[in-house]
């Protein structure tokens, strides 16, 4: 390849992530100004001076119940990264917390999710309703059983798919890799499957782990522009042909690939390059001038075999009737 | 002849690789292939044939025209590959140690000329009925051209595909990138290049087999480790 078409490509390259840049941002909620985030984040900060790390090292006040504090501290840092990261705390948690202590039912009033994203809650409902979670558990399951409003983050606006795979089965791996936490949930008696011997059936299985999402497989297909269900199928419904991922028509590209754009998806030639730059997947990953000539190869190898015998055969049959006359 | 080159002469005699002529019947009847080099070269095909079928399976994976089902496909491969990676490493410490790896080196003077004499062969003379320009010896069992094919077979392309292979085996130690795309993406392309030149190379060296002093004789050779000519 010449260094001119090197540099177009980057420059495409450039181009691109730009365009992308620039999609995000617009697609990213008109937030308070620059002065009322500052607002927020000084009121914010009075809430972190006690529930953080660092608060319940050094409480402010005196005669604190610090046992009940340790169960609710919240990582700055990664609400700063969240969706909900130019929300005030008491955009939620809007009655009873101005003061310490605090009211005694002000947790009763903590807004809940459907207060801002009702037609969301609802279309995740009818979703939800149809999961495995919904069978035994449907009382104990909320939003925030899964979606933790203080650290997540929408798949398209993390961007690199490994991010949203560690986001994204963390919370899976927090129920189901933790004996204590699927207790909570799970029903008396209900033992929790080891993790890696359900999977025993699915090669390389951590590997997988680190390069796809535990959704990828455990919910069911969706059309190419919506987004993956809310209902969670279990080992029996959940997707255990290899092929769905691993063959040309990956199902990769409308799942955990989905947010990145389309003109990234058959960059340089490649089938599923969109895949290709963050992960080789055996049997979506190809690219079709190398797949040419490798069956180019062995066709002409096969062919001019067959040809050479063919002519061998013949020249044997001549010199014979040659050779008899 | 070198030293080097007499002493490995003794060691094949003391192998019992010494040719039995028989002389008057108009033919050449030599023993060339040890039971060892006969039993690594079955198992070998056997190895690579599945490799090669449930290799296919995997990178052209497809859920209309399932070849091997995948996961099926890759346990069959990995295990295998690990069988083979340990067939190839004993076959080339064996070569070492019996002096086998000597019958790959073609020998000088006049290795192009040779070569261009045995090609003059395969496309032109064999089918005037000419005879084969180089016949089998115990000493050289290969042509020229046969020599530098096996060598690079075993000494080029299946590292290559045995390195790459087990990078493929345990993929958390493959480079994280290279070349701006996932580091697997190389390694695979050279490991695909690699076997779709090893299946290649089968069709090629099954056909030159039907080469002998019948179509079957080289089939049988690879059996009972005598050649005939």
């Amino acid at each position: 390849m010449s260094w001119n078409a090197c540099g177009k490509i980057v420059l495409l390259a450039c181009v691109a992530m730009l365009s992308f840049t620039a999609f995000a941002e617009e697609n990213e909620p008109k937030g308070p100004s620059p002065q009322m985030l500052e607002k927020i984040r000084k009121k914010n900060d009075e809430c972190f001076a006690c529930h953080s790390e660092e608060g319940l090292k050094h409480p402010p006040q005196e005669g604190m119940d610090l046992k009940k504090l340790r169960g609710l501290l919240r990582d700055k840092e990664a609400f700063h990264a969240s969706d909900h990261q130019r929300l005030a705390c008491t955009k939620c948690h809007n009655e009873g917390y101005d003061d310490f202590p605090h009211e005694p039912d002000a947790k009763e009033s903590t807004s809940s999710c459907p207060d801002c994203h009702q037609k969301k809650a609802d279309h995740a409902q009818a979703q939800f309703d149809k999961s495995v979670h919904a069978k035994n558990l449907s009382d104990k399951f909320t939003c925030t059983t899964c979606h933790n409003p203080h650290v997540m983050r929408r798949a398209d606006k993390l961007g690199d798919p490994r991010k949203i795979v560690e986001q994204d089965n963390r919370v899976c791996l927090g129920c189901h890799d933790s004996d204590e936490r699927f207790a909570q949930f799970a029903p008396e008696k209900k033992d929790r499957p080891l993790i890696d011997d359900i999977h025993k059936w699915l090669p390389n299985t951590r590997a997988h782990w680190k390069a796809v999402r535990c959704v990828e497989c455990h919910t069911p297909v969706v059309a190419a522009k919506e987004p993956i269900s809310h209902e969670i199928l279990d080992k029996k419904r959940a997707e255990k042909k290899c092929v769905t991922c691993h063959s040309r028509d990956t199902q990769l590209k409308v799942r955990l690939y989905r947010h990145l754009a389309s003109e990234e998806q058959n960059k340089f030639g490649f089938a599923n390059s969109v895949v290709l730059n963050e992960n080789y997947v055996i049997g979506a990953t190809r690219n079709p001038l190398v797949d040419k000539l490798m069956i180019g190869l062995a066709a002409l190898t096969l062919f001019g075999v067959l040809g050479h015998a063919a002519l061998r055969v013949v020249m044997h049959y001549l010199r014979r009737r040659n050779k008899n006359d | 002849m070198t030293d080097e080159r007499r002493h490995d002469d003794d060691r094949r005699h003391q192998e019992r690789r010494i040719g039995d002529r028989r002389t008057g019947t108009g033919g050449v009847r030599i023993y060339i292939l040890p039971g060892w080099v006969r039993a690594w070269h079955w198992t070998n095909a056997i190895l690579i044939l599945t490799m090669i079928a449930t290799g296919f399976s995997l990178h052209y994976a497809d859920a209309k025209i399932p070849v091997v089902e995948f996961s099926l496909a890759v346990r069959i491969h990995n295990t295998a590959g690990v069988l083979l990676v340990a067939l190839w490493s004993f076959f080339v410490i064996a070569n070492a140690v019996t002096g086998n790896w000597w019958q790959f080196v073609p020998k000088p003077p006049g290795i192009l000329e040779r070569c261009i004499k045995q090609t003059r062969y395969y496309m032109w003379g064999v089918f005037k009925g000419e005879h084969e320009p180089y016949p089998v010896t115990p000493e050289e069992n290969f042509n020229a051209l046969q020599a530098l094919t096996y060598w690079f077979m075993i000494y080029i392309v299946m590292p290559l595909l045995v390195v790459t292979g087990l990078i493929f085996l345990y993929p958390q130690y493959a480079p994280k990138e290279m070349f701006g795309v996932d580091g697997l993406f190389p390694i695979a392309v050279v490991h695909y290049v690699c076997a779709t030149i090893v299946a290649t190379f089968i069709v090629a060296h099954v056909y030159l087999c039907t080469f002998g002093k019948k179509v079957s004789s080289t089939f049988k050779t690879m059996i009972t480790g005598w050649h005939e000519h």
